[in-house]
């Protein structure tokens, strides 16, 4: 069981991890970042990601709801790994690692990610 | 004199380190920690323990004999239980805390009273520098208004609208709890204790509806101006003493000009002589 800086301290640890920060879904608030330049833009920004993806998603899908595990973005510098965990208040919280393209091991980081959540949220 | 604004009052008890708590009359209170913000409560958003009870993992009961039994440890009770895990504990505090300081920090002129050493319940679970504390609510008064930007539905009994205008659409989490939830009477405030949203997640939705035109907008009030006459649909005949024709005289100049008016008005000519002398050392 883990409080929200150990979490961040964990997904810091991911092999190629750059950068992470928590953002909550619902109001947009940078909840604790490490390693990036401006946590308010950044959670902003990835928070209006998941939204449009879920809905463009959802418009697209044949049973008109999905459910996100995770997503992951890869761009010509690296990978985002975006995966949204459901709190018992408001909506769900986002954990965003930003991880280097030659040293990161997708596989690997999904499978940190997912017990990183388990460990914040009882669920 | 008047009472000083909670900003200021806040920015100085951080600057002085304090511990304790700041009533800021019946609005809320602001709990400090060595100069920082551990936790805000305000009436008109859901308290931590109406979250507690919304998320189901503890009854009202169990929330009140936690809180008289608690001495500043409420919440680590809590974890211990495994009523929450650490991470959820401060999850909980944090939102109820942005949630409530949004809203109390826009009370006006509100009696603020500090008493040393005061502390909440649950003790000190997350830490919140003031100036953040602020920059954040800016941060969500300006989210606020890029979903839709009149707080005309903010205060009003949540109406959604009987037929949508498009085949489908898509809700939000929040948005579709928000929906079912109303009843035509309740305002934003209502149904975040209703529902255990916050209540500024609530307001974001209900604006997002709005401009997604799922709400029923309130009349525009009926002017109190009386209605413009109609123009006269005869044109007026010109005698002797009509003047000039309308548009030409100075009063037709006065309404139809897009230059600035002059004026003998000193800021005016003061302005010329600093532009002139300004002009005149350029060369």
């Amino acid at each position: 069981m883990i409080g929200i800086e150990d979490c961040l301290f964990e997904a810091m640890s991911i092999p190629g991890a750059l950068g992470a920060i928590l953002v909550d879904h619902a109001t947009g608030t940078a909840v604790a970042t490490r390693g990036l330049p401006d946590p308010e833009r950044s959670a902003g920004g990835l928070s209006e990601a998941f939204r449009a993806t879920q809905i463009g998603l959802a418009l697209s899908s044949p049973d008109g709801t999905v459910r996100i595990d995770d997503m992951i973005i890869t761009t010509d510098q690296g990978y985002q790994l975006i995966k949204p965990m459901e709190t018992p208040f408001d909506g769900p919280l986002l954990i965003c690692v930003r991880l280097d393209l030659s040293r990161a091991n997708l596989g690997l980081a999904r499978h940190r990610l997912q017990t990183i959540s388990r460990q914040l949220i009882a669920s | 004199m008047a009472e000083p604004s909670i900003e200021t009052t806040l920015t100085g008890l951080a600057d002085d380190g304090a511990t304790g708590a700041l009533r800021a009359g019946r609005a809320g209170t602001i709990y400090l920690h060595e100069g920082r913000v551990s936790h805000v409560e305000c009436a008109g958003t859901p308290s931590v323990e109406e979250l507690l009870t919304a998320s189901g993992r503890i009854s009202a009961n169990g929330v009140r004999t936690t809180r008289q039994a608690a001495v500043g440890d409420g919440g680590d009770v809590l974890v211990r239980r495994g009523v929450l895990t650490r991470g959820e504990l401060q999850l909980c505090v944090l939102g109820a805390t942005l949630d409530a300081s949004f809203f109390l920090f826009g009370v006006a002129g509100p009696k603020l009273r500090f008493k040393d050493g005061d502390r909440h319940w649950l003790g000190t679970h997350w830490y919140f520098d003031v100036p953040a504390l602020f920059q954040e609510c800016r941060r969500r008064r300006a989210r606020l208004d890029r979903a839709w930007p009149s707080a005309e539905l903010d205060t009003r009994p949540v109406r959604p609208v009987r037929r949508i205008g498009s085949r489908h659409v898509a809700l939000s989490g929040p948005q579709w709890e928000i929906l079912l939830a109303a009843d035509g009477e309740s305002a934003p405030a209502e149904l975040a204790k209703k529902i255990g949203l916050s209540a500024y997640a609530t307001l974001v939705a209900v604006r997002e509806l709005a401009a997604a035109d799922l709400l029923i907008k309130p009349e525009p009030p009926p002017s109190e101006a009386e209605p413009e006459p109609e123009p006269e649909q005869v044109l007026p005949r010109r005698t002797d003493r009509s003047g000039l024709r309308p548009g030409l005289g100075p009063d037709g100049r006065k309404a139809n000009t897009i230059m600035p008016e002059t004026s003998g008005d000193p800021t005016d000519v003061n302005l010329l002589i600093r532009l002139r002398d300004a002009l005149e050392a350029l060369q």
